[in-house]
């Protein structure tokens, strides 16, 4: 029975193929608006960490002034201090725990034919590798340091290890920078994590650094400050260890738990911590220790611009324009064929059976809407890659996404075609036979 | 008289209108229209509100940055030996830089309006923490910085040698004279007579001091963080590092051709350093507009994509109608209805389903709005705005419903006989 449908349908659609056409296209046209809205935010909002973004929590305390706010209204600043990231890094308070920052250097590789080039740096605690889940291709990261003692080793990116070595395995090689000869231990494979949660300052789609060094070595070397560096003190001083002793604050905080029952025990460590340096005469304000997770920090740095859904409930809108328009398209493809119809009714077919007919007829143009929709997307995610240049490496095919365009087009064309199909079900044939 | 007004009333085209059958047979087609109508009033709420948001994007993208914008190029100068001197180095580049004749003037500077980075100081008339303070974005500049940028001092003077204070990075000394931006003058001193706040002292982040030197016309800050962007603050400052940022302004339309003598000379005359990020101030502006202008183009896409359906909505309904009428058009046309009676007829149609559509349509672009305005902090929508949009509507409901109205108009009366 259903092949029988199938072959009418295609015989009414390629009678008005004009018609067709139109109403597959308007469909198409206001499900590819939806899909690369959505596909936007769907794309900026990602799950870095899908499988423990929930366990792990970017640390922030508020060592402010007084009568200050380090970000309005009343939050505390985004990094901490060297004193606290120092001190809450080697209490192993968590599974994992990392402070990292950015800066950057000269490196002068040995090879002659390889220009020297300023790298950028992240200095980090070794932890930073095993919490963030950064995969390898050579070699490994190292142990977080105890205090007051560093190797001097770096992990290079792949393209810096292209760029300095030839893309050889160069565990164990030596790479002269910032005046100083380092040991390769690790060499990363591709990684470009997206939004790049563990650290903003340039933007949530910026590209991971060149090279990873232990964090003391920052302070050793006097390695300048980069990101975001905010202070409140008024003069601290020229020197270099004055800014560490000082309260401003350059670095980013993560931990990682082996569980959500650690929490409320974490939470009650740093509670203690924040008491006893208030005791020391630091942290003026009223403690507030903020603790979120990966996707509470993405949410609450508005990684996804509000310009993104404010273009999605515009396409929104704009696809139900396109199903009221189908709509009267269909109503107006319906009423053509009403002799027909009141013909079929008359030989014996059913209201059910002439229901089946015209639902079957929505679907197949719900089919060819998503393929024009499928279309139109494809074009659509260019022209988002030109528009948005610094997020274009993001942008890719989402399989489940193009399953969903599929089946909204295919729900639509049922919703658009559902009324003129009951109308002409419901039509009393007899005047139609004269 | 009156008789023959009323004669002439009755030869206008539009007086000769049956509105009654008219409605009846539009509510005959009660599905057909409600759908059109709908399909107005979402148009009319995307695109008023539509409007409003890309008239907002481009104003932002027209403002000026003070800045001679097309004739300016940055680039970076990164020393790597050991021996390398920040300080020679950057005297002795700017030096020559200076002499060459393609070049205006040039100067060392980590902050220029669209490079993103800039401290932001609070400024006050008053030293005191209880006193009122005036945030401003700060640049430091040696005293050929305002000629370099291409921005006008319109009062005071600019700094001389002397007063410009050579320091690395660590160094805080603060410089006992400023000059400011008349945007953050007016914020200060209350006055837009700027002569008056020349040699006035203000007290920045509440320790230092400094006299009020001169006042440029305008010169935006580098970033915003809170909507301030016309604050700034010059100082006599010279920042020393191994990495320094030249900013150099050319002579007009030579921009290029300059960036490539400039980049081999200064990569020739010092080895101990490599040139790097050499980009024009034209490129940074559009990274940094790039997600306006982004807004802007898909806006207008859905908009003019939008407005393609509806006017295909209207239009197909029409010959629809056309189609299905023939007939009793031609009948019409027999019983004495001239032409433009036929026409006038279907573009009556049309501004009533119109204007059904804009009732609604106005209460959805307003109520469209409050939920921008709640969910992301959008500004209230202009009147103006849905009245432009009621009027764009209007007009493209009488062009989608021309073509088929001006078959119908061609209808023979002859149709009439002839069974359909």
């Amino acid at each position: 029975m259903f092949a029988y449908y199938f072959s009418l349908s295609l015989k009414s659609i390629s009678r008005q193929k004009g018609l067709s056409v139109l109403i597959a296209a308007t469909l198409g046209m206001g499900i590819a608006a939806c899909m690369i809205t959505y596909s936007l935010i769907h794309l900026m909002s990602k799950d870095p960490l899908p499988n423990k973004s929930d366990r792990i929590y970017h640390l922030q305390l508020d060592n402010w002034n007084l009568n200050s706010a380090a970000v309005l209204p009343d939050l505390p600043p985004e990094e901490v201090t060297w004193q606290d990231a120092i001190n809450i890094v080697h209490a192993k308070q968590a599974k994992f725990q990392a402070a990292h920052t950015i800066t950057w250097g000269m490196v002068t590789p040995s090879d002659k034919n390889v220009p020297p080039f300023l790298g950028i740096i992240r200095a980090t605690q070794g932890e930073f590798f095993p919490m963030f889940e950064v995969p390898f291709l050579y070699g490994q990261g190292w142990q977080n340091y105890p205090l007051n003692q560093v190797e001097y080793v770096a992990v290079l990116s792949k393209a810096t290890n292209q760029r300095v070595f030839g893309g050889v395995n160069s565990v164990g090689k030596t790479l002269p920078m910032l005046g100083q000869f380092f040991t390769v231990v690790g060499v990363l494979d591709e990684w470009q994590p997206s939004p790049k949660f563990f650290d903003m300052s340039f933007g949530a789609f910026y590209p991971p650094e060149d090279i990873y060094l232990p964090l003391q070595i920052k302070a050793e070397l006097e390695l300048p400050h980069g990101g975001n560096t905010n202070c409140w003190e008024t003069d601290i001083g020229d020197e270099y260890q004055a800014f560490l002793n000082s309260e401003c604050v350059n670095f980013n905080l993560w931990i990682e738990l082996s569980s959500h029952q650690h929490k409320q025990q974490f939470e009650n460590y740093l509670q203690g911590y924040v008491e006893q340096q208030k005791a020391l005469g630091r942290f003026p304000k009223v403690t507030n220790n903020i603790l979120l997770d990966i996707n509470q920090w993405l949410a609450h740095k508005e990684v996804v611009g509000s310009d993104m859904y404010v273009f999605f409930y515009l396409a929104l809108l704009f696809l139900l324009v396109c199903l009221f328009n189908a709509a009267s398209l269909m109503s107006t493809k319906f009423t053509a064929k009403n002799s027909e119809v009141a013909l079929r009714r008359a030989l014996g077919a059913n209201q059910l059976a002439i229901f089946t007919q015209c639902l079957t007829e929505t679907i197949i143009l719900g089919c060819i809407g998503a393929l024009i929709g499928l279309v139109l997307y494809m074009f659509g995610l260019e022209g988002i890659k030109s528009l948005y240049p610094n997020f274009s490496a993001f942008v890719y095919l989402d399989i489940p996404l193009m399953l969903l365009t599929i089946g909204v087009s295919i729900l639509s064309s049922v919703l658009a075609g559902l009324i003129p199909s009951i109308k002409v079900c419901m039509l009393a044939p007899a005047g139609y036979l004269k | 008289m009156r008789m023959d007004l009323k004669a002439f009333i009755n030869h206008l085209p539009f007086s000769r209108i049956a509105f009654r059958p008219i409605i009846g047979s539009l509510l005959r087609q009660k599905y057909a229209m409600a759908m059109l109508v709908l399909q107005i009033a979402i148009t009319l709420a995307v695109i008023s509100n539509g409007l409003f948001i890309v008239s907002q994007r481009l104003d932002i993208l027209q403002r000026p940055s003070g800045i001679d914008e097309s004739n300016i190029f940055v680039l970076t100068s990164s020393g790597f030996t050991k021996d390398f001197n920040p300080k020679t180095s950057i005297q002795s580049d700017l030096a020559a830089l200076r002499q060459m004749p393609n070049i205006i003037n040039a100067v060392a500077t980590y902050s220029f309006p669209f490079s993103g980075s800039s401290d932001w100081d609070e400024l006050q008339t008053v030293a005191g923490s209880d006193q009122n303070t005036v945030p401003a974005a700060s640049y430091k500049l040696d005293e050929h910085g305002i000629d370099a940028l291409g921005v006008s001092l319109i009062a005071g003077e600019n700094f001389s040698p002397s007063e410009v204070l050579w320091q690395t990075e660590s160094n805080s000394t603060f410089p006992s004279v400023v000059l400011i931006t008349s945007s953050l003058a007016t914020d200060l001193f209350s006055t837009v007579d700027w002569s008056s706040v020349v040699g006035r002292t203000l007290y920045i982040n509440a320790t230092h001091s400094a006299v009020v030197k001169g006042i440029v016309k305008q010169l935006q800050a580098p970033w915003s963080p809170a909507g301030l962007i016309e604050n700034s603050v010059i100082y006599p400052r010279v920042i020393t590092r191994n990495s320094s940022r030249y900013l150099i302004r050319t002579q007009p339309t030579i921009l290029q051709h300059t960036i490539a003598t400039t980049e081999r000379y200064l990569s020739m005359s010092n080895q101990q350093r490599m040139i790097r990020k050499v980009e024009t101030i034209e490129t940074m502006r559009q990274q940094v507009y790039g997600p306006d202008i982004a807004a802007v183009t898909i806006l207008l896409v859905v908009m003019t994509a939008l407005t393609i359906i509806a006017a295909m909505g209207i239009a197909g309904l029409t010959s629809f109608n056309v189609l299905m009428r023939h007939k009793q058009i031609g009948i019409r046309r027999a019983l004495g209805a001239n032409k433009i009676d036929i026409l006038c007829q279907f573009f009556a149609e049309n501004i009533i389903q119109t204007t059904c559509g804009i009732f609604i349509g106005c209460l959805l672009a307003v109520c469209l709005n409050i939920f921008l305005v709640s969910q992301y902090a959008l500004p209230k929508l202009p009147l103006s705005y849905i009245i432009s949009a009621i009027i764009c509507l209007y007009i493209l409901g009488i062009l989608a419903t021309l073509k088929p109205a001006l078959q119908a108009m061609n209808i023979s009366p002859a149709a009439a006989t002839r069974s359909q």
